[in-house]
């Protein structure tokens, strides 16, 4: 076997860290701005000519995928280490401690399981997916993603997209405001654009709730706050209605969707307060979604006939089940990609074959066009249609010839560069390198 | 063609019923991208079978398809499943088949056991009784879909009162448009129910002197029923706008349906002189069951 036989002739490299690798501090330090990847790709390209990269730059994740084939193979983990250190002025020393290394198919693997969602800190969450695509169409725009990464990228979106349609990893929800909203209040409610919405406090999970139930169609907010001026401000900034703290009953009364996210110490709606206005809601269903810690509605009001009150406990025990959900698909999700790589893989191991089969190709056919010359020398009197019938002969015999050897070298691409059947068909046809 | 449709049996179409039944039912175990077509696929072949069936039975018998008992019970089992297809087509991820369909296929079973006779020959009855027989099944159908709701209200209801998050495949309607449903459903049913009833008294004066004693096992049990019907219907408006009226309306459908499953049972064993010709009383034919 001689000495470029043994070297594959595509190569696939990635560095990068991680939410899991990563500190915080440094992966603040590290991650680009959109204009940022765009100019260290602009420096990848001078840098290493020939070679392809792509940046994917997230908030929980930074990391850098070079691939380059024969002459030009992807640089080197540690290259990439310090290319990344330099566009970001970082230490080359300390990232080289925390940056991760992978090659060839682990890279594949990598980059499938990212596009799917199933290496975010929120297994299957979607978002992921739109980052990978905008990645790899800022590599596009400056010219550094190539057919190596292309067809790496393209791959990835389809894989993402069948274990989307194939799992449930990303149906269940797991963020408290979107299962509040969208396991249980649209469980009540058929529709939110003829509910009444109360938001009572300002907790940081108010605007989050309300955003999801704006986009069920909600539209008659109200917020009340203990301060009014408080009240007045939050409600301009979330488009509702300030209320008056004082008249928490009659809002109450009026409400069919309550979320109270106080910093109440005491509970803001006792039981006794309830009792006082539940005659007069005429046993309209009433959602609550207490979202204060410690909480803000007396449980027991739970237990009244049409209210369906939940707290932060209760919703975070769906989310964790939902999150169980998600965990279980997670064998159907790997089978997936586990597919997907074999194939790509397969086809990268492919490409390498191209060369030797172009040679083999043209050997033939200039053999049997020098045969076909001098046989119609020798029989000057064959009629053209003739001469293209031979002419068409010799071209079908030569690709039969051809095929058996090719399908072997498909077959032995699936578990690595054919290296071995190449060299021999180097050797035999006495084919150049 | 001929030939085509007299082979159309009630096993084609009850075979077709139970298959997309059983699509239904597979919803809670695993997930599949092509269940949905399979289903609608078996449910609407039931129904295109179930629709030639009874069509082939109108023209060869010379009937109409409220003429005998079989008839009206397979029609009513036509317009549920006809209501299940429309149902899966517009909500395909509502499991509405898995209470609809045993229905359905509860119906097709009545069916098998009732008469097979016509009801009645004089021209002057006949009107009366399709007025008749239209009003009970629209009260059937509609008490078999308020029930159908009022128990995914309460499985909902369950669900959120555990605080538990919807189960994989099987996701509901929302508690305020079943309820919606049921409080429709009671109402039309309690209605047509009574038009029903008055019609049978109606055409029960137009047959003298061959009429249905008011004693006889039929009169008795539909009494019941409207009656039943009636102060379900009175329950749910007076609770209606009283915290916890959405779950009585809800239990009063489902148990309306017993109610009418019971009734339907007692006309299948009793023997009665409702609904059976003149002609055959006088020649002294046996009585047959409704």
């Amino acid at each position: 076997m001689t000495a470029t036989a043994t070297k594959a002739a595509t190569t696939l490299s990635l560095v990068g860290g991680t939410h899991r690798t990563v500190p915080l501090e440094l992966r603040e330090r590290l991650a680009f701005s959109a204009e940022q990847a765009a100019a260290a790709l602009v420096a990848f390209r001078e840098r290493f000519p020939g070679r392809e990269g792509v940046l994917l730059s997230t908030c929980n994740r930074v990391e850098f995928y070079a691939a380059g084939e024969h002459e030009a193979a992807a640089p080197p983990a540690e290259e990439l280490v310090a290319f990344l250190a330099e566009c970001r002025g970082l230490d080359p020393g300390r990232l080289a401690g925390v940056l991760t290394r992978q090659a060839d198919e682990a890279v594949v693997k990598h980059l499938f399981s990212v596009a799917s969602g199933l290496d975010s800190m929120v297994l299957g969450e979607p978002q992921i997916l739109g980052q990978v695509k905008q990645a790899w169409s800022l590599a596009r725009d400056n010219g550094t993603s190539g057919p190596l990464t292309g067809g790496m990228f393209q791959a990835a979106l389809r894989t993402a997209k069948r274990v989307a349609s194939e799992t449930a990893i990303g149906r269940e929800r797991t963020s408290i405001p979107s299962v509040a909203v969208a396991d249980f209040a649209a469980a009540v409610f058929e529709q939110f654009d003829d509910k009444r919405i109360l938001l009572i406090g300002a907790g940081k999970m108010a605007a989050e709730t309300l955003r999801y139930l704006r986009a069920g169609g909600a539209r008659d907010v109200t917020v009340v706050n203990r301060t009014a001026s408080r009240a007045v401000e939050l409600a301009a900034r979330l488009g509702a209605r300030p209320g008056s703290f004082a008249e928490l009953a009659a809002e109450l009364v009026a409400a069919d969707l309550v979320v109270s996210t106080t910093g109440a110490s005491e509970l803001v709606v006792p039981l006794s307060l309830f009792e006082r206005i539940e005659r007069a809601r005429g046993g309209r269903p009433l959602v609550v979604l207490d979202l204060a810690v410690p909480r803000d509605f007396d449980p027991a009001i739970g237990e009244r006939p049409g209210v369906w009150l939940y707290s932060v406990d209760d919703l975070a025990a769906a989310c964790n089940a939902n999150r169980h959900s998600r965990k279980r698909e997670m064998p159907a999700a790997l089978a997936i990609i586990e597919e997907e790589t074999l194939r790509f893989m397969t086809d990268v191991h492919h490409r390498a074959t191209a060369p030797v089969i172009e040679q083999l190709r043209a050997g033939w056919s200039e053999t049997g066009d020098l045969e076909l010359e001098r046989l119609f020398r020798r029989l000057p009197d064959l009629a053209e249609t003739e001469r293209v019938e031979i002419r068409q002969a010799f071209e079908r015999y030569a690709a039969k010839l051809l095929h058996p050897p090719l399908v072997s070298l498909r077959s032995e691409s699936q578990s690595g560069p054919p290296l071995g059947l190449l060299d021999a068909l180097r050797r035999l046809f006495q084919l150049r390198e | 063609m001929t030939t085509f449709l007299s082979g159309i049996s009630i096993v084609c179409f009850v075979a077709s019923y139970a298959v997309a039944l059983g699509c239904e039912a597979s919803r809670l175990v695993f997930r599949s991208g092509v269940r949905g077509m399979v289903m609608v696929g078996f449910a609407a072949a039931g129904l295109v079978a179930h629709t030639l069936f009874l069509g082939w039975r109108a023209v060869s018998e010379s009937t109409v398809p409220l003429s005998s008992p079989f008839d009206w019970y397979l029609l009513a089992a036509w317009l549920l499943a006809a209501g299940y297809l429309w149902l899966a087509l517009t909500n395909p991820r509502t499991p509405v088949g898995l209470f609809l369909l045993p229905v359905v296929l509860a119906l097709v079973g009545a069916a098998v056991l009732a008469s097979r006779e016509p009801f009645l020959q004089s021209p002057a009855a006949q009107v009366w009784a399709r007025i008749h027989g239209s009003f009970n099944l629209a009260f059937s159908v509609s008490v078999a879909l308020g029930a159908v709701a009022g128990m995914m209200w309460l499985i909902q209801a369950g669900r959120l009162t555990r605080k538990q998050p919807p189960l994989k495949g099987f996701r509901m309607p929302s508690l305020e448009r079943l309820a919606l449903v049921t409080h429709r459903t009671l109402g039309v049913a309690a209605w047509t129910a009574v038009a029903g009833f008055v019609s049978g008294i109606v055409l029960n004066a137009v047959k003298l002197p061959e009429s249905v004693p008011w004693t006889d096992p039929v009169v008795m049990r539909m009494g019941m029923v409207v009656a039943w019907l009636v102060v379900a219907d009175g329950v749910t408006l007076a609770t209606r706008r009283r915290p916890g009226g959405d779950r009585i309306a809800a239990w009063l459908s489902v148990a309306s349906l017993m109610v009418l499953a019971g009734s339907i049972t007692w006309g299948l064993i009793a023997p009665t002189r409702h609904g059976v010709p003149a002609a055959a009383i006088q020649a002294g034919m046996p009585e047959v069951s409704p």
